[in-house]
């Protein structure tokens, strides 16, 4: 009908009026959010304490955004009425976005009352009550009338309005007595009983919705978001009248180039096959609903400290995960990384406290440095007698996880905690002199200069190549043009903002003078509260809300999967750590000497898991001799779940970014809203499962 | 014990080779030989000894006896890695692409171009991808997309690659394991014409079987290999497809070839 339309033919002008209509509609709407948010008619986020005329930051982005959608669907609004071909894929894509905004608005409601409901479920309803009138509070079990006023005009609306969608939707009666002369009551067509299924299903909803909001959750167990059931019609809004479009533009066929060129790739078929491309697909797929539904199912999932909370939680396992996908990738597996990493925290600080043999008591750096090099020395041992031996890894492994164990145990006699304050009194510290950091900054800016100079060029060229050629990319040419100038622009602002801040930074500290001294534990080094690291007023103090646990590990885990990433990927070293896992006899026939890659890979996870150590240790500068016992299951649950093959061959560092980020999310999310956390590892056994299944099905549907 | 070569053209001299897997006597005294740009099928059923013989060659085992002439020096191959180094390459059956790998990745396996910056060099995937679609097309195979994973082609383009690979390396020795035993009628024929092509670009190839319907079209000459000895050279202008078939199968050399036989190992 579409195509009719576009063909500019008579049969097709309803259809295609209506999809012009509603995507003018959604211009409306868009324009009217971005208004309203700016003239304070609709303020966003955490209102507490903040004047009415104040932006915050979901304000400023919702406005960006709503503008930008807005003048995209007014941009395909206009190619409608101009009959361009390539609106259709325009179309097709802001219909999808509305479903999804539609979606997301509709999950923001719901999936609160699933877990109120669920609460309520597993809640003793006697022990609500008596909790309830301890702090003078009512259980009110009824609704009111005016609560009930609204959940049945609701239900007309919601009943109103999918009558209005499917009078479009049902093929009108002619076309079924063309069909069938003879029967002319038929029976009722599956759409109208799909209709009656989905009212019936909302109107249930909606009931629910209404009845609990009402109960409210006995306090101090739980911080969910309010159910604001006022958002299921505004979901509603965007989320059918989307689909109806999507359903109108997607199917078609095919009779001119232009059109087959328009319609080509759904939204829908893109993001498929561009996730198949992706090893750690399950995990994206994993990473974004878990983070949406935490997000909508309590406002504290956003809050920097809860952000802070998951991420320093993982930061230590997720440096060992990325070791760990090294050797999954290669085709072995390391169950030892726990018992590595207590001999590590434990040889770290002996060698502060009691002393390295020979050596003496050493000072931090030389002892970390030091106590991964013993944990290097103990993968190099998996390793070798791994490829001497040819016994299976996760025999190996399970052997030295045991062995491994048992210096920690021998070492720290009769339960002992190892602690660095009964050796010594302060936690040491070095004094910087401020010349560190202007020379930090002057480096910062060479490398920052370097990149802005390697990657604005390419832009800008590709950019004015799009302007150049935009007649011959179709109607949209001249859109798709200035998309990438806006993106130019922006890069370039960005660049332009860290140079500044890099220069205000070595402004900052050479008008303070050379020789200044500033002061800056090792352990803050190695993985303090960031907000302790520098004074106030500092440049390099950053405006981080003190309770809030940003741990400089965070940082340090991002560098080393930026790093290894890159090995993995770009490097001949990368290539053939692929290629031992993925078929080893290929490898070894093509020349790669498979067995110094994987005892390489071992002593790469070893060495990783002993900066994870020295992470632990400076975190709780205090080792007890089962130190980082079971952390092996956990760092290669992370690595599942970020689509690295058991069988070798398959997976990526960012993956296991992912995992790990996911495992984190779980950990803070589930105790944030409210679930106990006992069932934290049921959860995490589902995901992995989960997790694989979607990797696999991923994959499968690449090679279709 | 010293050993002379004994056809001082060829690129490759096997001479007396023994090897033993403890008391099990696998190859018994093989001359085995393949001239310059000269394509071999080498021959014999099962458990003949021709793949252990193969694998003396590459590296995989080391000999127990005898004495391995390349290019007409006496070498010693220790590990696969020795034998690539000499420019013998290798396609196996199942042992050729990394499956989970794209063909640009497996193309460059264990040669990849790099830059460097500083000190460390990256590989050049823009060269790998160009390189590897025009060196493909050179040996007459057409591929959509170098980062297209090896896993979704089929068993015959497999091959085609590997194939491909080792004419673009240089190699001055392409050895087929069983190349086309999995393969369609089709897709053999596309096998055996790269077998041609690399041969046309100054390569010699052994072409290990035991059908020999698979190898007749392209060989030039065929040796014989039963329980661990060798039956004999034929060049194909004297023989038929069956008497070879026949002598696979019995391990008798016809009466009519006997005379040529000798004449052959006299030299």
């Amino acid at each position: 009908m579409m195509q009719a339309y576009l063909e500019n033919k008579n049969e097709g002008r309803n259809i295609g009026m209506l999809v012009t209509l509603l995507m003018f509609g959604f211009t409306v709407i868009g324009a009217l959010v971005a208004l309203m948010v700016l003239l304070w008619w609709m303020p966003l986020g955490d209102y507490e304490n903040i004047l009415l005329d104040d932006f915050n930051t979901y304000e400023y982005i919702v406005i960006v955004a709503s503008v930008i959608y807005a003048l995209c669907c007014a941009r395909t609004t206009y190619g409608l009425l101009r009959r361009e071909a390539s609106s259709l894929r325009w179309s097709q894509w802001m219909f999808f976005i509305t479903i999804m905004i539609g979606g997301a608005i509709l999950l923001s409601v719901i999936i609160p009352v699933g877990l109120k409901f669920s609460l309520l479920l597993g809640q003793n309803i006697d022990l609500r009550a008596q909790i309830n009138n301890e702090i003078g509070g009512i259980v009110p079990t009824v609704l009111s009338i005016g609560e009930g006023l609204i959940s049945v005009s609701l239900l007309v609306l919601v009943l109103l309005a999918l009558l209005a969608l499917f009078v479009f939707l049902i093929p009108p009666l002619e076309s079924l007595r063309q069909m069938d002369g003879v029967r002319l009551i038929v029976a009722p067509p599956r759409r109208l009983i799909q209709a009656i299924l989905i009212v019936f299903a909302l109107g249930i909803v909606c009931v629910l919705i209404a009845g609990l909001t009402a109960v409210p959750l006995h306090p101090g167990v739980t911080k969910i978001r309010d159910v604001e059931d006022h958002r299921l019609l505004a979901g509603l809004l965007f989320f059918l009248p989307a689909l109806f479009g999507y359903l109108q533009v997607r199917q078609m066929r095919e009779e001119s180039d232009e059109l087959r060129r328009a319609v080509a790739l759904t939204p829908g078929k893109f993001i498929r096959s561009e996730l198949a491309k992706s090893p750690s697909a399950g995990a994206i797929i994993g990473f974004v609903a878990i983070f949406l539904t935490f997000t909508m199912a309590t406002d504290l999932f956003l809050e920097p400290s809860s952000i802070a909370s998951y991420l320093s939680n993982v930061a230590t396992k997720g440096v060992i995960a990325i070791g760990v996908t090294y050797l999954m990738i290669s085709g072995e597996f390391d169950l030892s990384v726990g018992s590595v990493l207590g001999v590590a925290a434990l040889s770290f600080m002996l060698f502060m406290t009691e002393g390295a043999p020979v050596l003496g008591v050493l000072e931090p750096i030389p002892a970390a440095l030091l106590a991964i090099f013993v944990a290097m020395i103990l993968g190099a041992v998996n390793g070798v007698l791994l490829i001497t031996t040819r016994i299976p890894s996760f025999i190996v492994t399970l052997g030295t996880l045991l062995a491994y164990r048992a210096i920690t145990l021998v070492a720290i006699a009769g339960g002992r905690i190892l602690r660095y304050r009964d050796f010594h009194d302060e936690f040491p510290v070095f004094a910087i002199s401020n010349i560190v950091f202007v020379a930090l900054a002057v480096i910062g800016l060479a490398l920052m200069a370097f990149t802005a100079y390697r990657v604005l060029p390419v832009l800008l060229r590709g950019a004015s190549q799009a302007w150049s050629i935009r007649a011959n990319n179709g109607d949209f040419g001249t859109s798709g043009a200035i998309i990438r100038f806006v993106a130019f622009v922006i890069v370039t602002l960005v660049f332009l903002a860290i140079i500044v801040w890099l220069i205000a930074v070595f402004g900052y500290h050479i008008g303070a003078g050379g020789g200044q001294l500033v002061e800056v534990g090792y352990f803050d080094l190695f993985n303090g509260r960031v907000s302790s690291i520098g004074s106030e007023g500092d440049f390099f103090h950053l405006q981080i809300p003190r309770d809030a646990n940003v741990r400089l590990a965070i940082l340090w885990w991002f560098i080393f999967v930026v790093i290894f990433h890159i090995i993995l990927t770009s490097t001949s070293f990368g290539n053939s750590i692929f290629a031992a896992g993925g078929n080893e006899g290929a490898a070894r026939a093509q020349g790669v000497n498979v067995d110094r890659v994987k005892v390489q890979n071992f002593v790469i996870v070893a060495g990783l898991t002993g900066i994870a150590a020295i992470y632990e240790t400076a975190r709780n500068p205090g080792v007890d001799p089962l130190k980082g016992q079971g952390w092996e299951l956990e760092v290669i649950a992370m690595t599942v779940i970020g689509g690295a093959l058991l069988t070798g061959g398959y997976g990526s560092v960012v993956g296991s970014l992912l995992g790990a980020l996911i495992f984190g999310m779980l950990q803070t999310g589930l105790v944030l809203v409210g679930i106990e956390s006992r069932l934290f590892s049921g959860t995490v056994g589902v995901i992995i499962i989960a997790a694989v299944v979607l990797n696999t099905f991923v994959r499968g549907a690449q090679r279709n | 014990m010293e050993y002379k070569q004994k056809n001082a053209d060829a690129l490759v001299d096997m001479i007396d080779i023994h090897k033993y897997f403890g008391s099990v006597q696998v190859l018994r005294g093989i001359d085995f030989h393949v001239d310059r740009q000269e394509i071999v099928g080498l021959l014999g059923d099962n458990g003949a000894g021709k793949s252990t013989l193969i694998k003396v060659l590459t590296g995989f085992h080391t000999l127990t006896r005898g004495q391995i002439f390349f290019d007409g020096d006496a070498v010693r191959i220790d590990s696969p890695h020795d034998a690539r180094e000499l420019g013998i390459e290798t396609v196996h059956q199942d042992l050729a692409l990394v499956p989970l790998m794209s063909i640009a990745r497996n193309f460059w396996l264990g040669q990849e171009p790099t830059y460097q910056v500083g000190p460390f060099s990256f590989l050049d995937k823009k060269l790998m991808a160009s390189e590897s679609i025009h060196a493909l097309a050179d040996v007459g195979i057409h591929i959509r997309d170098p980062e297209e994973t090896v896993g979704t082609m089929s068993g015959g383009e497999r091959q085609s690659i590997a194939i491909g690979r080792a004419v673009y390396f240089g190699k001055k020795l392409l050895i087929l394991d069983e190349p086309t035993s999995a393969l369609s009628v089709g897709e053999t024929q596309k096998v055996l014409d790269y077998t041609i092509a690399a041969k046309e670009q100054g390569m010699s190839v052994i072409f290990i079987t035991h059908n020999i319907r698979h190898v007749y079209e392209v060989a030039d000459r065929f040796t014989i290999i039963e329980r661990g000895h060798k039956l004999g050279d034929f060049y194909k202008r004297d023989v038929t497809e069956n008497e070879v078939a026949n002598m696979i199968v019995d391990g008798q050399i016809p009466e009519r070839l006997r005379l040529y036989e000798e004449d052959a190992v006299g030299d």
